[in-house]
């Protein structure tokens, strides 16, 4: 039953099958909480959010006409439901949607020195999270979600230059980071 | 020879470049410890990315959702069911009237005295017997049709507010997305 693809689960739950869904939450669950969470920064909205997108998706799969794939329709309703959450709150992320021209400086919000060598990795994991949320959503979708520039194109409705635009800048931050810090000479 | 940009070394770590550019990058590469200590580090970077850890949802997650989407299932929505009262108040209302206008009727063509019945069971006999008259009389002929056309009414206009009642409720569940 878990070897199904998602179209063959989709059909089957819009016979009456409401139970195959589980199969879809269970696959989608951890990777979209992973996008969530680091967009909104708080694990606790990040899961009321998932359950809303997950509601959302099961109340809208009539309308999924299989154009794209399953997993992109959906990341796009989990994008849009962060997005909405965001602006609920009046964070100051309107400029930050606007434009992909937007700087942001990494070195000044993380200080690498408490970091150990064996660190990197958990250190590379936290340093994400400060990402502005566009670009932690592009980062998660690329490595985790092993989205294409294309798919991710169509989740965040923007061109795919502007995605490797966001991808290149967020990789350059990690990596100047790196440099910067103390670990550098041991690292590379 | 091309200048090699951090969007160059990014692309060489995508495979986004041709074989000419690959060459003239490996050959910068070589040259020059800056940029080989700046691709270095970037590599880490996307070596570190590549082991990416999905965080985990609460291990209930699955089972408070499934559980949702089966009671929402079975919940009528709050517009239909402000419709379906509605409806059912309508009907209610003009079975209240009928029957008050039978009422009225058997009262007024019932005897004035007391004393002119028999008994009481001849009374309540004859009340029945008005009752059935009325009603009789309001179902038959011009009667009937007034009601057939009141309920012929009905019927569209409900008819039109459940179609409109559907089309939105469609257009909320689509919520703008048709991928």
């Amino acid at each position: 039953m878990r070897n199904l693809s998602d179209q063959e689960i989709i059909d089957s739950v819009r016979k009456g099958n409401d139970s195959d869904y589980s199969i879809i939450v269970n696959r989608y669950k951890n990777k979209a909480f992973s996008m969530l969470k680091r967009m909104l920064k708080n694990e606790f909205e990040a899961e009321e959010i998932l359950q809303d997108c997950f509601l959302k998706a099961y109340r809208s799969l009539n309308n999924f006409k299989g154009e794209s794939k399953f997993s992109t329709w959906f990341y796009r309703i989990v994008y849009n439901s962060a997005l909405t959450k965001l602006s609920s709150k009046k964070r100051k992320t309107e400029s930050e949607m606007t434009s992909v021209e937007d700087h942001f400086n990494l070195e000044s919000a993380y200080n690498t020195d408490e970091f150990e060598k064996a660190d990197v990795s958990k250190l590379i994991q936290e340093i994400i999270g400060k990402l502005p949320e566009r670009y932690s959503a592009v980062i998660t979708m690329f490595y985790l979600n092993e989205m294409t520039i294309d798919e991710i194109s169509e989740v965040m409705e923007i061109s795919i230059s502007n995605v490797k635009v966001m991808l290149h800048r967020s990789r350059n931050s990690l990596r100047d980071l790196i440099l910067n810090s103390r670990l550098a000479e041991e690292l590379i | 020879m091309i200048k090699i940009t951090d969007e160059i070394l990014n692309k060489y770590i995508d495979s986004e470049l041709s074989q000419d550019e690959i060459e003239q990058v490996n050959l910068a590469l070589r040259n020059s410890e800056e940029l080989q200590k700046k691709f270095n580090a970037l590599k880490l970077v996307h070596k570190e990315l590549l082991n990416f850890r999905e965080d985990e949802v609460s291990d209930s997650f699955t089972n408070i959702l499934m559980k949702q989407i089966v009671i929402k299932k079975f919940v009528l929505p709050k517009q239909q069911k402000y419709f379906i009262a509605s409806v059912a108040a309508f009907i209610t209302l003009l079975c209240l009237v009928i029957f008050g206008f039978s009422i009225s009727a058997l009262i007024s063509s019932a005897p004035t005295s007391v004393d002119h019945s028999k008994s009481i069971v001849d009374s309540i006999s004859y009340m029945t017997d008005g009752f059935v008259g009325t009603i009789k009389k309001l179902f038959s002929g011009t009667g009937l049709s007034i009601i057939g056309s009141i309920f012929s009414i009905i019927v569209l206009i409900s008819g039109y507010f459940f179609f409109e009642m559907q089309k939105r409720s469609k257009a909320n569940l689509g919520n703008g997305h048709h991928l």
